[in-house]
């Protein structure tokens, strides 16, 4: 079941008035999509958290608008702790959409017992699917990652009606034996200072003049 | 060898100033949890280094480090009992120059717990405080 957001109009735009209505608990958000008007909103800072907390990405938004909408993007400060604008598209729950799904590990690996490494290599993959189906992130379970074996975007737990963007070959997580860092070359041969980009043309013109 | 740009324009630089957050380079990219400033500051090449030596010791070869940042900046100083005048000093170290915000590192393929202690031990190595940092879902 989608999530339920309570939304304002918000009638003045511009960051002079966001910062205001943030200072006052309420987020600004906007929605767009299906050849409709934009509609600028603030919702309350509380439940905004709540939603992104669950993970949830469907909301049905009552008050000012209602409407089924999904969360496209969401802007957080530098901190990654408050969320300061976020954008939602109408959409019909059987509608399909493209977004991006973090890749969870789950388990323990036997090859690590073995003596290998366990190396994350996609942390993101872009999925087309029903916007209803959408999870938060796709969970993989290593717990019969062997050493030498690997675990490719094909071999993702998708969604029901969800197919991958990309390569499917590639590989999401393998287990392989650890690469000791490669001893680094001798200091001397090592250039103590950077090149400067046109010194040594200055130079060859002024030993010309001599 | 230290971090160190191979080709510049200028082989000195004007000190400037640091103003306001990192805008960019504030979320975990590369890895799964992060090391993010929470002042402002210069890190040296060599601190960088000291940081990494500091991490891949404690992560032997399990695990992935990322070093977000890189010594952009020549820092000159004049040698010791040298009256003043005489015009700008030699280049004597390289640094970064940090916001408040900048993941400094990464670290992937670890446990929570495993990539916390490893960013203690770093930490120890910085001239300037950090947080704990995990990768946001949206």
């Amino acid at each position: 079941m989608a999530e339920v957001l309570t939304v304002k109009i918000r009638e003045h735009a511009g960051k002079h008035h966001s910062r205001r209505l943030r200072n006052s608990g309420s987020i600004p958000v906007v929605l767009y999509g299906h050849g409709k008007e934009n509609v600028c909103l603030s919702t309350p800072a509380e439940q905004l958290d709540a939603v992104i907390r669950h993970g949830s990405r469907l909301i049905d938004l009552t008050g000012a608008v209602s409407e089924s909408a999904f969360i496209r993007e969401v802007q957080w400060d530098t901190w990654g702790t408050h969320v300061l604008h976020v954008d939602f598209t109408r959409i019909s729950a059987d509608e399909k959409v493209e977004v991006q799904l973090l890749v969870e590990l789950r388990g323990e690996a036997p090859g690590v017992k073995e003596g290998g490494v366990v190396e994350h290599l996609i942390h993101e993959v872009q999925i087309e699917c029903p916007a209803a189906a959408v999870s938060e992130k796709l969970e993989v379970n290593i717990n019969s990652l062997k050493l030498g074996d690997s675990i490719t975007v094909a071999d993702l737990k998708l969604p029901e009606g969800a197919s991958v963007h990309g390569d499917p070959t590639a590989v999401v997580v393998h287990c392989v034996e650890p690469v000791e860092a490669p001893e680094e070359e001798a200091a001397e041969a090592a250039p103590t200072e950077p090149e400067v980009i046109g010194a040594k043309e200055k130079e060859e013109e002024g030993t010309k003049e001599q | 060898m230290a971090l160190m740009p191979k080709r510049v324009k200028h082989r000195k630089s004007q000190r400037g100033r640091i103003k306001g957050e990192a805008s960019r380079g504030n979320r975990v990219v590369f890895g799964e949890f992060g090391l993010q400033t929470v002042q402002g500051g210069w890190i040296s090449a060599a601190t960088i280094e000291a940081g990494r030596i500091a991490a891949q010791q404690y992560l032997r070869t399990e695990g992935r480090l990322y070093i977000r940042i890189f010594p952009h900046k020549s820092v000159t100083s004049i040698p010791l009992e040298t009256r003043m005048g005489k015009g700008k000093g030699e280049p004597d170290y390289w640094a970064a120059v940090v916001r408040p915000g900048t993941v400094l590192y990464e670290i992937s393929g670890v446990s929570e717990e495993a990539a916390r202690m490893c960013f203690t031990r770093l930490a120890h190595k910085m001239p300037v405080k950090v947080r704990f940092l995990r990768r946001r879902p949206i």
